[in-house]
């Protein structure tokens, strides 16, 4: 069951995601990281932080995400916290897998922009 | 699926690496086409130059700038007016072109003094205008005429004036893409902070890589200005040399053109912590999505809501419309990169057109790892496509329509395919919710054009009859 909702989601973010596609590794990392983390206290009931411009930034596309999740998919409101935070990290890992670790785009790890 | 040999380039097998077919359970990284590479000796490229790049793309665009192209005629010409972008002040971007004008014996003997020359001349002629951008070109670029000092002989001379140079020749990159870098990163460096303006609004942001083709800058600003948020910089749609300069007194970088301009939006946030959002602005789904971002960013979620129910309210209808009569349609996207990305969903989910082939002239691995997350199974993916690649591919795909620019244009017309200025556009702006109804307009338009299956009919041949098409109207 994990395993479709998994794909689910990893689906939409292929789909409907640029920040996941950004121009070097660690601005990946960072998008992966800090979006996924908003997601997760949307979709959990958490106040989602908005202290510093980046996170209002990784917010903005956290909400757009976790609205739609909820939308697209019936699911999203029957699983408990554990679950969603389990589910985001393991769609972290497969992202992180996907546009970074095996991606073969030769500028991912140019020191420059 | 592997990636694809096709039949024409059976004696250039490497070009199997730029063309992949997406199939079921694959991803990128198994199969991503090789981007941003030199173009195989053989093929018959469609790029442009990196001059190109900086000069036709970005710097052209602006409204109050003389472009001095330092050498021959034809760089010049060649990049002006072939891209469609107006402007708010009477279109001065699009009235004039600046050359020196090099011919062989400046060549031999240097064109510093020309170029001199020929600045003066321009501020002489314009007094109005104190904002210039300098090209090198190839031979300038040769024969090392170092343009640096002779904007600033003319600054020191014109002590009103202010000058950007970009030192970017047509050969120094393998596509116009390197220019977009050079233009990018040589304003970050050099421009940007030399100048504050007044902060009107509470909320403020930079609109990055749009560059106001037909409008597009003008219909979208409707938009922020309905909204409260003051736009510091357009980079570069209806912009202007010194807004560019007060960049860093954003809040937030809102970048369409990650290709273009996605430099100077990564520079922004590195040097001075301004956060980068990346938005689609072509399609209803997409732009309200968009304009969504960016109101929540800024903490005016219920602003936002109540410009996409108006904008849905009026457009959504004539939208439907063609919807209804262009379902199914098969389109073919032969652009410069971006466009790829931003298109095949959009087009797919707002009008029910499938794209079944994409060809990028300049885009990176990046593009493509978006492009083929976004795309469609059974899709070609084609990196810096050829003529004969596209006959290939026609044949294999049959689209209904191609975007793509004048030149291929001409060619697929020749085959009674219709195609869309993908560049330039037909009759845009494209962007936005009206722009959008204007792409399903000029593509409804294109593909029951009664013409094209006319002009396939010849006369001579008595076994030929005239078809007869029946086009609803809008």
């Amino acid at each position: 069951m994990s395993q479709s909702r998994l794909d689910d989601l990893f689906a939409y973010v292929e789909e409907r995601c640029l920040w996941q596609f950004f121009s070097r590794t660690w601005d990946r990392e960072e998008n992966i990281e800090g979006v996924l983390n908003q997601v997760c206290r949307l979709l959990t009931g958490q106040e989602p932080l908005r202290g510093t411009p980046q996170e209002r930034l990784f917010y903005a596309d956290a909400l757009a995400m976790a609205n739609d999740v909820r939308e697209r998919f019936p699911w999203a409101s029957q699983v408990n916290k554990e679950e969603i935070a389990f589910l985001i990290d393991g769609l972290k890992s497969r992202l992180v897998d996907v546009t970074i670790t095996r991606s073969t785009n030769r500028e991912l790890n140019h020191h420059l922009y | 699926m592997p990636m694809v040999l096709l039949e024409c380039d059976k004696d250039i097998p490497e070009r199997q690496k730029h063309i992949y077919l997406k199939a079921p359970n694959e991803d990128t990284r198994e199969f991503l086409p090789i981007a941003n590479a030199a173009t195989i000796p053989g093929t018959l490229s469609e790029r442009g130059c990196a001059f190109c790049g900086a000069k036709l793309v970005i710097g052209g665009v602006l409204k109050d700038t003389i472009q001095m192209i330092h050498g021959p005629l034809g760089c010049a010409y060649d990049t002006w007016h072939t891209k469609r972008y107006p402007t708010d002040n009477g279109h001065f971007n699009m009235k004039y072109v600046w050359s020196t004008d090099m011919k062989e014996s400046h060549v031999v003997f240097g064109g510093e003094k020309r170029l001199e020359k020929s600045m003066h001349e321009a501020f002489d002629e314009m007094p109005d205008i104190k904002r210039m951008i300098v090209y090198t070109t190839c031979p300038t670029a040769l024969i090392g005429d170092d343009i640096k000092a002779v904007a600033k002989k003319v600054m020191k001379d014109r002590p009103d004036v202010d000058v950007f140079t970009v030192e970017c020749p047509g050969f120094s990159g393998v596509s116009q893409s390197k220019g977009h870098h050079v233009l990018n990163i040589g304003w970050i460096n050099e421009k940007v902070e030399t100048m504050e303006k007044e902060i009107t609004s509470e909320y403020t942001m930079n609109f990055i890589g749009d560059f106001n083709i037909q409008g597009d800058t003008q219909l979208l600003q409707t938009y922020w200005d309905r909204l409260g948020i003051q736009v510091v910089a357009h980079f570069t749609g209806n912009g202007t040399y010194d807004d560019l300069r007060c960049m860093h007194q954003a809040q937030l970088n809102v970048v369409n053109c990650a290709r273009s301009s996605g430099y100077i939006a990564n520079e922004l946030k590195k040097r001075y912590g301004i956060p980068r959002l990346d938005i689609d602005s072509w399609g209803f789904n997409y732009m309200a999505e968009g304009i969504r971002k960016i109101c929540a960013f800024f903490g005016i979620e219920e602003k936002g809501e109540a410009l996409i129910a108006e904008e849905y309210a009026k457009w959504k209808p004539k939208l439907d419309w063609y919807k209804e009569r262009l379902q199914g349609k098969k389109m073919a996207i032969w652009t410069g990169g971006p466009r790829l990305w931003h298109w095949t969903k959009s087009v797919e989910d707002d009008l029910g057109v499938q794209v079944v082939a994409m060809s990028s002239k300049f885009g990176h691995e990046e593009d493509f790892e978006k492009v083929i997350a976004r795309g469609k199974e059974g899709t070609y993916y084609i990196d810096d496509g050829n003529e004969l690649e596209f006959f290939e591919i026609i044949d294999l795909v049959k689209p209904d329509v191609i975007f793509t620019g004048p030149r291929v244009g001409e060619l697929v017309k020749k085959l009674h395919i219709p195609y869309v200025n993908g560049h330039g556009y037909h009759n845009g702006p494209y962007m936005g919710f009206e722009g959008f109804v204007n792409l399903a307009r000029d593509m409804y338009n294109a593909v029951h054009n009664p013409l094209r299956h006319l002009a396939a009919v010849d006369i001579r041949d008595k076994s030929q009859t005239t078809p007869i098409i029946v086009r609803g109207a809008a």
